[in-house]
């Protein structure tokens, strides 16, 4: 048995969600240490849209989502501007779709006060010149883009910075429950596989889709139900706004601008699964031929990567009064018998904040501490080592490019050397082990047209030629980055995707043989 | 458009790859009036490795020591493989022609008495390969003899770290040090072309002795980038050595790939003396076959042209190189629109697991043919009598985890080419 941490609370989940409630809880003056099973943003708060809902996509289906999404879309303006980009938004509609729909969405965008302007078809194909020329709705919206990567870094940075810990690739092992109480929680790290103890007064679990493992080791059950969603990376951005298709919410129905990309999603596909998931094939052409029905040119762009995520969702017993609202769901586990044990699960990127700040304060009513959030008036602060995750931030940026002897890496995303040795010391300054995945979980490595054939072989020979790597840490390395990027890359190569992933294999099975010690 | 340029040839080569300037130098040796059409820039992504077959079968563990065992196997097995009808004897000829052709321009390769060669990469991995540059000889002795190794790298060379490269060696070798070279005047990044081109001064070459000098008594041999000079790469080595009293070997990394642009650059200046005609960068399209000939258009940035040839070779390669194209639904070849074999479905063409042993199943797509590498129909006849395809375009070859991408395409031009040599001839009778 290895060390002992001992803090106030112990987060489990470096969401978008834990990170906020460790910002939120360390900015009230409470000791938090938050783990994660592999490293920021792993699930759903890495694979969405990164779309700050205006609210209009639920006003049909859920006002009172609608309406959270609207205010807490407003505040996260004011204090996270460094990680959104002000698109706004449209909704569209093409032949075919529900006429009652249309004609009931602005009544019912004002019933949720959610502002929603009526436009003319000419104007919104001139605002857009990449949507359908067969447009018969339009309606201009708030929406925006939300970098979800920054904003958990960010959350991160300032939690660390206020005295919290955080530790990556640390597994929950086990509860050790005594009475009606967690009174530790055992944590193995995956990468060193050494084992330590934490022990704190109140434990959270924001693991979203994993809440339900999670809390069936503290012997609590909650009913959860999969759904996996896949979105596409387009090579160039195809729209200035954020589009949505105005019908009742279905596939490949919201192209949202992140960047210099695009990100066309989603779909929703029941799972058991939570690991070893893939976007399929038929989820990608599903969301081509359904999303160039309002953009003809989704039919033949370039797709640079596909990816997906699990919506949790706690299945709805009819006891409505265990969840603050239908957007999440807090749970307050004294009820089962583990009196400090707290559950945050399900919700919306749009309100990370707010569930942040409702589950801080159900923690520190546990622990008998009176202090308010802080989150909604305070701004959150920018930090160098959130820079890098936005996709062409350098065109725009260009601070790092003109030192003296920095050179760029990733030619793709124009990463350069000063950028990755910045990641890294951030990594080191948490005690992680840099490799490729971690570096590039914090920057836009690998995620250009390339899909990292050669920008992975020198960012790995400046880390040696750094003494950041040894051995064969380098290519064991490279194996993990090259298989993960994989997952987002074998259902979309078709046309000059797959002509530049046989380059990459050509360099990586062809020449560096590293398929004959993979270890399978 | 009456007053098209034209060309008359025996043999039409359409692709300036490896496979298709084989086929081009093998043609023009036997005398038939050759015609190259393609891009050679493609050669700067081949690492300059000649594989024969490095593992077999794709699932076996471990690699091929004896590629002709492995090719015993595959014949046994009735494989589809385009080895399948070829003897080892007629494999090694082949081999031998290439490195006939090549030294005759100063290119030195050494080819295997039998073994596969276990080639240290920039990735610090081994790869079987069977003939190998000359300045790339040395460093497959490593494995298994006991050896002081100097591992080198340049700084502003980006992507080969002699540290990275030296990460599993510890293990094999009594010593391994890791020296970083500076060229005088180069502070920052340089493309591995000009460093190549700086390594032909005998300034930079001295300047790099002089670094390397002090670790002659303390090593017995010293690995570094495959950077050393454009032209005459030999020569510059032996040089050093001389200099240094050390062994030196080349070390094979990620494109532009410098053992690529020599080969490119040999290719050319034999094919030059050999009378082929060359056209770089012309496009071919709308092939027609009529009275025994083919009539094709070339296409450059100046113009068009007319191209009649009694046959043709297609060498132009897979994704990568546009020969195949694959939509979402469908894989085509680009040019003959010809049967491409393939999965059913999209969803069977790559596996979850990119580095997986298995390999995907759309690396085994491509053009069937006969063991005469005659494109075929779907009834199993070919095509046309005097069309051919070579290269890595061939069905049932996933050349990247058999190590055998060079091995076919040599094999499959030489083979084809002698095809329609004696077809040729035959018809003169």
């Amino acid at each position: 048995m290895g060390k002992t941490i001992e803090t106030q609370v112990l987060v489990i989940g470096g969401g978008a969600t834990g990170t906020g409630i460790a910002r939120d809880l360390a900015l009230r003056g409470v000791k938090v240490a938050l783990i994660d099973k592999s490293d920021l943003n792993a699930g759903a708060s890495g694979a969405n849209h990164g779309l700050l809902h205006s609210g209009a996509r639920y006003v049909s289906s859920d006002a009172e989502a609608a309406m959270e999404c609207r205010s807490e879309g407003l505040l996260l303006k004011q204090i996270a501007p460094h990680c959104i980009e002000e698109t706004g938004g449209l909704f569209v509609a093409v032949p075919g779709d529900d006429e009652a729909y249309i004609a009931d969405f602005p009544r019912m965008c004002e019933a949720s006060g959610i502002p929603c302007r009526p436009l003319d078809l000419k104007d919104a194909m001139g605002m857009e010149p990449c949507l359908s020329q067969d447009l018969i709705a339009a309606f201009e919206v708030s929406d925006a883009a939300i970098d979800p990567f920054k904003l958990s870094i960010e959350n991160l940075n300032d939690a660390l910075g206020r005295g919290g810990e955080y530790y990556d690739h640390s597994c929950l092992e086990e509860f050790i429950l005594e009475h009606d109480k967690i009174a530790g929680a055992r944590v193995l790290n995956t990468k060193t596989r050494e084992t330590f103890l934490i022990k704190a007064d109140i434990y959270v679990s924001a693991t979203g889709a994993w809440a339900g493992r999670v809390a069936s080791c503290a012997g609590v059950n909650i009913p959860m139900v999969y759904s996996k969603g896949s979105l596409l990376v387009t090579g160039q951005r195809m729209a200035t706004r954020v589009i949505n298709r105005l019908r009742q919410a279905s596939d490949g129905d919201i192209l949202v601008p992140g960047g210099v990309v695009s990100i066309i999603g989603t779909t929703s596909v029941r799972t058991d699964s939570l690991d070893k998931i893939f976007p399929s094939v038929d989820e990608v052409d599903l969301i081509i031929n359904q999303g160039k029905q309002m953009i003809p040119a989704l039919g033949n762009r370039r797709y640079i990567r596909a990816y997906c995520g699990v919506r949790p969702l706690v299945s709805a017993g009819g006891d409505g009064d265990r969840s603050l609202s239908r957007g999440f769901s807090l749970l307050d586990h004294a009820g089962d018998g583990v009196d400090n044990f707290i559950t945050i699960t399900s919700g919306k990127l749009t309100t990370y904040r707010l569930m942040a700040e409702k589950t801080s304060d159900m923690v520190c009513e546990k622990l008998g501490i009176s202090s308010a959030c802080m989150t909604r008036d305070l701004a959150l602060p920018q930090t160098a080592g959130g820079k890098w995750t936005e996709p062409g931030v350098s065109l725009r940026q260009g601070a790092f490019s003109h030192k003296k002897e920095d050179h760029t890496l990733c030619e793709c995303e124009m990463v350069p050397a000063s950028a990755i040795d910045s990641i890294v010391s951030s990594i080191r300054k948490n005690s992680g082990k840099p490799d490729l995945l971690s570096i590039a979980l914090r920057s836009r490595l690998g995620k250009g047209p390339c899909q990292g054939s050669s920008c992975s072989v020198r960012v790995l020979s400046h880390l040696y030629d750094r003494g950041e790597m040894t051995g064969t840490e380098g290519v064991d390395g490279l194996r993990r980055f090259l298989n993960e990027r994989w997952k987002g890359e074998h259902a979309l190569l078709w046309g000059t995707s797959l002509a530049q992933s046989s380059l990459k294999e050509m360099i990586h099975c062809g020449l560096f043989s590293l398929e004959l010690e993979s270890g399978e | 458009m009456t007053d098209l340029n034209s060309i008359d040839c025996d043999l039409l080569v359409i692709g300036a790859g490896f496979a298709g300037m084989v086929a081009a130098a093998r043609a023009s040796h036997l005398g038939l009036r050759t015609v190259l059409a393609g891009n050679s820039g493609s050669l700067i992504f081949v690492s300059g490795l000649m594989d024969y077959l490095g593992v077999y079968p794709m699932d076996a563990k471990g690699v091929l020591d004896d590629p002709a065992q492995g090719l015993a196997c595959l014949q046994s097995e009735n494989s589809t493989h385009p080895y399948g009808g070829i003897s080892h004897e007629q494999i090694i000829q082949c081999f031998e022609f290439v490195k006939w052709i090549l030294g005759k321009e100063g290119l030195a390769y050494h080819l295997s008495p039998g073994r596969n060669l276990p080639v240290l990469t920039a990735m610090g991995t081994f790869k079987p390969s069977f003939m190998v540059p000359r300045t790339m000889e040395k460093g497959s002795l490593l494995f298994g003899e006991k050896k002081r190794l100097l591992l080198i790298d340049i700084k502003g060379l980006q992507g080969f770290s002699a540290r990275q490269a030296a990460g599993g060696l510890a293990k094999t070798l009594d010593e391994v040090i890791c020296l970083t070279v500076e060229i005088p005047g180069i502070t920052k990044t340089i493309p591995p072309i000009i460093l190549a081109e700086l390594f032909e001064d005998p300034g930079v070459q001295e300047s790099f002795v002089r670094q390397v000098l002090p670790f002659s008594n303390r090593v017995d041999i010293a690995g570094m980038p495959a950077v050393c000079g454009v032209h005459d790469s030999l020569g510059i080595q032996q040089k050093i050595e001389k200099m240094t009293g050390l062994d030196l070997f080349e070390i094979p990394g990620i494109p532009p790939s410098i053992p690529g642009l020599r080969l490119k650059n040999a290719f050319e200046k034999r094919l030059a003396a050999l009378g082929v005609k060359f056209l770089s960068n012309t496009r071919i399209k709308d092939p027609v076959f009529n009275g025994g000939k083919f009539i094709f258009t070339g296409v450059t940035d100046s113009g068009k042209l007319s191209i009649s040839a009694k046959g043709a070779v297609l060498g132009i390669g897979r994704f990568f190189s546009k020969g195949l194209n694959a939509g979402r639904d469908k894989i085509m070849e680009t040019l003959f629109q010809l049967d491409v074999r393939q999965p059913v479905t999209r969803s069977l063409w790559h596996g979850t697991n990119f580095l997986t042993r298995q390999g995907h199943k759309i690396n085994q797509a491509g053009i069937e043919t006969d063991q005469r590498f005659r494109p075929l129909k779907k009834g199993g006849q070919p095509v046309f009598p005097g069309l051919y395809a070579v290269g890595s375009i061939l069905a049932h070859n996933d050349w990247m985890r058999l190590k055998s991408g060079s091995g076919v395409s040599l094999v499959s031009a030489c083979t084809a080419v002698d095809d329609f040599y004696q077809g040729v001839t035959k018809a003169k009778i």
